[in-house]
């Protein structure tokens, strides 16, 4: 008992800023409701889900060193699970997810079995082009809507009536804590430490004995699933799903919600997750309040920005809140 | 009668093709020499193509408007590079790839504001857009023949340029060891620049082509774009033989494709299904090609040497 509590701590330790982040959305619909902006709720549920997609990502992309540029695919592979198994009358929710955790293991092992036996610029291609593969795919599924997606009807989760506004809040949310969870337990477990030593030397972990390709196999999986999961609980979010969501572009995102929060951190998807779309909401009203004609055109200040962030802001955000705060204990000298 | 539309059709895979590797030259170039991985490459293409839409409408003379727009085009990679890429060679790929992400982001956006979101559309002039007879008894545009013939010229350029002059001999020295290309007193640095800008060139003459059979409308890079990544991966990064020889097959079948597949699927399912599948199945099959390489030949089909 006493080991299980130190463990716990020792997990809340280790991330503190992911259980900060994650507290706060629990307290966030207290504060929408009060302040009457349900709207709030909505842009939050999507920062969690492409919050937790990150994370998934960032396991692979982060700890594992492989760039991935494909992962937008299990996004899709997991919304368009329950979104079938909608279509065919199946609208219950626990079935949907568990459909879409097991087609994105399946998809994730045999697109990662042939992806990583390339490496570098390789592997960012063929996971692109797997992810195009699908993308097509779908959009070529003219009885699941093709190009235009289909609406679907709400999933049922048993035991949780989602007509009751908050309930799917806060299954989201449950489902964002349980991936913080299985993230730390993996990121400092034997498998973790392996991961990461595979990423900054893979002939020194073969020399031991290990075999990397198994380890980066069962990442690649375990993210593929995640995102999955993601996706499966987007469609019972919008009650929509298109090839939309799987877009190329949407890869980027992921990327680029990691590379702003900090690559290969716990807490970093998260964060990034919540500027992003922060940005997203803000930057067109700050750009109508200067240039009211231009408010629509707020990509033309944001793709600077992304170059800006990697130019300068090495480690992300939180590279620079620790950069920050070990300036200010070593009181203002560098 | 069904013969003679294949033959169209692969001439229309040819013409597809020799454009795909307008604009992969420059990319496997770029990546193989710089180790850089431009995303931004597509965003050449739209700049070549409005560049010729609005200095042909300005001038009132096609060709006139090409001529202007090539210069400009140059001028435009030139810039790039010496504003923000030459910043990222010495990081790594993922950064890359987001900065350029960010790089298309702007752009895209930058046209959208200065020519509005819808088409730009362009007329060919009279004497592009007759007909002519390959094959006795079936007109095929004139306009696709020139791309086509200016295609091949200008593989058959940069092929003679990357092989077979002193320039070509010093970017092959910068591209295996650039600290000893600079020390023989090379300046490597302008040069991989006149190089980017080349590669911006071509991608912007394929876009100057591409305008008057396609739209011309902001965000119109990006598919060729990731086309073309599969062109240069099939061929093997560097390479541009391997780049001409992988975007011809990538053309053929991407549009052989189109067209045979819903043939194809009308064989099991009824037209209006097949006729919406088939285009989409059609651009998975490109993307089944390259993944069915890169399982069998992980560093493409013509890695170059050394």
């Amino acid at each position: 008992m006493q080991g299980a509590k130190d463990y716990l701590r020792q997990l809340a330790v280790s991330a503190p800023g992911l259980w900060v982040l994650i507290a706060g959305f629990m307290v966030l619909p207290v504060y929408t409701s009060f302040a009457d902006l349900p709207f709030w709720n909505d842009i939050a549920m999507r920062i969690m889900l492409l919050g937790m997609a990150s994370m998934g990502l960032n396991l692979v992309l982060g700890f594992g060193g492989m760039v991935s540029f494909g992962h937008a695919a299990f996004i899709g592979i997991g919304a368009y699970c329950a979104g079938i198994a909608n279509y065919y009358g199946m609208d219950n929710g626990w079935l949907q997810l568990a459909m879409a955790l097991c087609v994105c293991a399946a998809s994730g092992f045999v697109i990662g079995y042939l992806s990583l036996r390339t490496a570098g610029i390789y592997f960012i291609m063929i996971t692109l082009a797997f992810a195009q593969m699908l993308y097509f795919l779908f959009v070529s599924l003219e009885k699941f809507g093709g190009d235009d997606g289909m609406a679907t009807d709400r999933s049922d989760f048993i035991l949780i009536d989602l007509y009751e506004p908050l309930r799917l809040y806060y299954l989201i949310l449950c489902a964002l804590v349980i991936t913080g969870i299985i993230l730390s337990v993996l990121v400092r477990s034997r498998f973790g430490v392996t991961l990461q030593a595979i990423k900054s030397n893979p002939s020194r972990v073969e020399a031991m004995g290990l075999v990397p390709f198994k380890f980066k196999m069962t990442a690649y999986v375990i993210s593929a699933m995640i995102c999955g999961m993601a996706g499966a609980l987007f469609t019972s979010w919008q009650e929509y799903v298109s090839p939309d969501i799987m877009h190329w572009t949407r890869s980027g995102e992921l990327m680029i919600i990691i590379v702003l929060g900090g690559l290969g951190t716990l807490t970093g998807p998260l964060l990034g997750a919540i500027c992003f779309f922060l940005l997203e909401e803000f930057l067109p009203e700050i750009i109508a309040w200067i240039a009211p004609d231009y408010a629509e055109n707020w990509m033309i200040i944001f793709g600077p920005v992304l170059i800006a962030i990697v130019l300068f802001a090495r480690g992300g955000l939180l590279g620079a809140c620790s950069r920050l705060s070990a300036l200010a204990r070593s009181g203002g000298r560098l | 009668m069904a013969a003679t539309l294949l033959l169209e059709q692969a001439f229309n895979g040819l013409q597809a093709g020799v454009t795909l590797f307008l604009i992969a030259a420059g990319l496997t170039l770029v990546l193989g020499i710089m180790d850089f991985v431009n995303l931004a490459h597509g965003v050449q293409v739209m700049i070549g193509a409005y560049a010729a839409t609005f200095l042909a409408a300005l001038t009132g003379n096609f060709f006139l408007g090409i001529a202007l727009a090539i210069p400009f085009t140059f001028a435009s990679g030139y810039l790039l590079e010496w504003l923000i890429i030459r910043h990222l060679y010495r990081r790594d790929h993922m950064e890359q790839v987001l900065a350029t992400f960010g790089l298309i982001l702007f752009f895209n956006e930058l046209i959208r504001i200065g020519f509005g979101p819808a088409s730009l559309f362009s007329n060919l002039p009279p004497s592009l857009s007759g007909f002519v007879e390959i094959v006795p008894g079936s007109p095929y545009p004139v306009f696709r023949v020139v791309i086509i013939g200016v295609g091949f010229l200008c593989a058959l350029a940069i092929h003679l340029l990357v092989a077979h002059t002193k320039i070509g001999a010093m970017v092959r020295a910068g591209a295996s060891n650039p600290d000893m290309t600079a020390a023989l007193g090379v300046n490597i640095k302008m040069l991989f620049r006149l190089l980017f800008a080349t590669g911006a060139t071509c991608a912007g003459l394929a876009g100057m082509m591409l305008g008057p059979l396609t739209s011309v409308e902001p965000g119109m890079g990006e598919p060729l774009l990731i086309l073309s990544l599969v062109v240069i991966i099939i061929g093997g990064i560097g390479s541009v033989r391997g780049a001409f020889i992988a975007a011809v097959m990538i053309g053929i079948v991407d549009t052989m494709g189109r067209v045979l597949l819903p043939v194809l699927l009308r064989g099991f399912m009824d037209q209006a299904a097949a006729d919406g599948a088939g285009p989409a199945l059609a651009s998975m099959l490109v993307y089944i090609l390259m993944a069915v390489i890169l399982v069998v030949k992980p560093t493409g089909l013509f890695p170059p040497k050394g």
